[in-house]
């Protein structure tokens, strides 16, 4: 038992599992009033309102972006497969995220 | 391919041979699938942050309308069951048939929790008239969410299988349990950009 | 005609044998009924009729009406009404494949109801809707406008049976130990059952990407489609090439099957 909870892809878990639940935790409670705060603190450093909704999507596409290359590269083992799977999966990854990224920030 | 069960000790000090450098998990031909799949699933994320860019305000509310809880809570499951897969295949691969019995069981338990929480989100949605046809976004909501979820139920199959193949008197083929188990994190990956998509941008 | 290969039944004899004597030659009119079949279809259904890229569902009346009654859409009717009887016979491809497979035979029944249940509403609907508007002409404009939609729904919409059929057909390539069709295509012909899951949202949507126009409704499934149907074929094509004559269903219908190919008394 000990042995998994040493085990690296439990590490990994404990990673994935600490970001989905700090976004949870921190989008419900811009739903708030520590949005207000969030906002306050956001335009002294110098942005709008409509800015820190950009920089939160961009962080949460890019976390999201992080944690499928996790499971991809250890959960899926792709870390020791041939170069063409890694080449095939990594490109797929930079290919969705790039369009996205993009259609995302062209749409605002 | 290298792909016959090597007897490799799997622990942190993996002997980095250069089979284990170019070993492809499972069936080659579920690695095909699982590309393609994700590569139509890309089309329907693109095109969702297409209309996204079009219909910014419906879109908005609709976020707002989603459960981001049953959401996130989902999303913790689908990484907990993939985790104990992964758990699960390298103990069958290390021939720890009992040990990955029991972690498939706890993936597939884990795994099944899912289809469950999602009645819970879909059916208040639907009699609160929130339906594919009320929008663009519902109809991609449901569209997107219901193809994952299909992928989700033949996951649990595939894991079903993967279990008998580890239970029964015959040895296990790690093949196969490497080629469910790369199913599954497919399923995995896909939620996790979904779960981003829909209930966390803003 | 070369008579000094030995005379035992091996595969290089049949070379010495005009086409019109193949052995599997049952299987090669099937096989190039398809591309026959998939021409004239699509003769009639682009530049004759201009029904596809399908037409908008939330055209106004007045043109759908224009559109029923348009001469194009006579001639591709008739086309049709003669051709359609070819569908079968390109299906049955399919099925003498899956007939050589270890799987069991349920597979093939499965695929057989498929394709017929799905050829009656996916085709014969279509050409019902649509003849009658074109063949009979002075039905009320909200009716034709309902033929209209009938027919486009039935087309595209027609998801089940298909559903069953590429499901049946994938499944029992991935489960195959004969090997005959190779695993990848299996998979790929999951994405068929996928792609007509993808169209189901056409019932709903009028408009917009989802609808029976849309792009991901049809521009996508239509993409998974014509590349696969393109890719099965060329796969059945090897697999009926590489079929060993001794495992032909219709062995019995030869003489002699370990003989020699000519008849006594004759030369080639």
């Amino acid at each position: 038992m000990k042995a998994y909870l040493r085990n690296p892809l439990t590490f990994v878990w404990a990673l994935l599992t600490a970001v989905i639940v700090s976004s949870w935790a921190w989008l419900t409670a811009l739903a708030t009033d520590v949005r207000q705060a969030t906002e306050e603190t956001f335009a002294t450093m110098g942005g709008a309102a409509h800015h820190l909704d950009i920089t939160i999507t961009v962080a949460v596409l890019l976390a999201a972006a992080v944690k499928a290359q996790l499971v991809i590269w250890l959960f899926m083992e792709v870390r020791h497969a041939p170069t063409w799977l890694k080449a095939t999966t990594s490109g797929w990854l930079v290919a969705l995220f790039g369009l996205l990224l993009g259609f995302y920030l062209a749409g605002q | 391919m290298t792909e016959i069960a090597q007897e490799f000790s799997t622990g942190p000090g993996n002997t980095r041979n250069i089979d284990a450098r170019r070993h492809v998990p499972g069936d080659p031909s579920m690695w095909f699938f699982v590309i393609g799949d994700l590569i139509i699933f890309g089309v329907y994320f693109v095109g969702y942050m297409y209309y996204r860019g079009q219909y910014r305000d419906m879109f908005l509310q609709g976020h707002a309308k989603l459960n981001l809880n049953i959401g996130a809570v989902n999303t913790v499951v689908l990484v907990t069951s993939s985790l104990f897969v992964a758990l699960g295949t390298s103990a069958a691969r290390a021939g720890k048939t009992a040990d990955a019995l029991r972690l498939f069981s706890i993936a597939l338990a884990c795994g099944a929790a899912f289809p469950l929480l999602k009645m819970f989100e879909y059916i208040p949605e639907i009699t609160a008239g929130m339906t594919p046809g009320t929008n663009l976004f519902f109809m991609y909501y449901y569209v997107m969410t219901g193809m994952h979820l299909c992928h989700v139920l033949l996951g649990l199959v595939i894991l079903c299988f993967v279990i008998r193949s580890l239970r029964g008197p015959a040895k296990p083929r790690i093949s196969f349990v490497e080629t469910g188990a790369t199913y599954w994190h497919m399923v995995d990956i896909v939620w996790l950009v979904l779960f981003a998509l829909l209930y966390l941008m803003r | 005609m070369t008579k000094s290969v030995a005379p035992a039944s091996e595969p290089a004899t049949t070379r010495s044998r005009p086409w019109r004597k193949s052995r599997k030659l049952d299987q090669w009119i099937a096989f190039w009924s398809v591309p026959f079949f998939f021409s004239v279809f699509g003769l009639v259904f682009i530049p004759l009729s201009w029904m596809m890229p399908p037409r908008s569902p939330s055209s106004p009346q007045a043109q759908i009406v224009d559109f029923m009654h348009s001469h194009n859409l006579l001639i591709a009717c008739a086309v049709l009404t003669l051709a359609f009887g070819l569908g079968p016979v390109s299906n049955a491809v399919y099925l003498m494949q899956i007939k050589r497979m270890s799987v069991s035979p349920v597979f093939r029944y499965t695929v057989m109801m498929g394709a017929i249940t799905g050829t009656i509403v996916g085709m014969l609907f279509p050409l019902f809707c649509f003849g009658l508007g074109a063949f009979r002409p002075g039905y009320d404009p909200a009716i034709l406008a309902m033929l209209y939609d009938f027919g486009y729904l039935a087309f595209i919409g027609s998801l089940g049976c298909f559903c069953i059929m590429w499901m049946a057909f994938g499944l029992a390539i991935i489960l195959d130990e004969n090997l005959i069709l190779p695993k990848w295509l299996g998979y790929y012909t999951v994405w068929q059952y996928v792609s007509e899951l993808i169209a189901a949202p056409v019932w709903i949507a009028k408009s917009g990407p989802f609808a029976w126009n849309g792009l991901m409704t049809f521009w996508l499934a239509m993409t998974l489609f014509v590349s696969w149907q393109f890719i099965v074929y060329v796969c059945i094509f090897r697999a009926i090439k590489n079929q060993p004559d001794d495992e032909l269903e219709n062995a019995w219908l030869e003489p002699e099957p370990a003989s020699t190919d000519t008849l006594p008394g004759t030369s080639a």
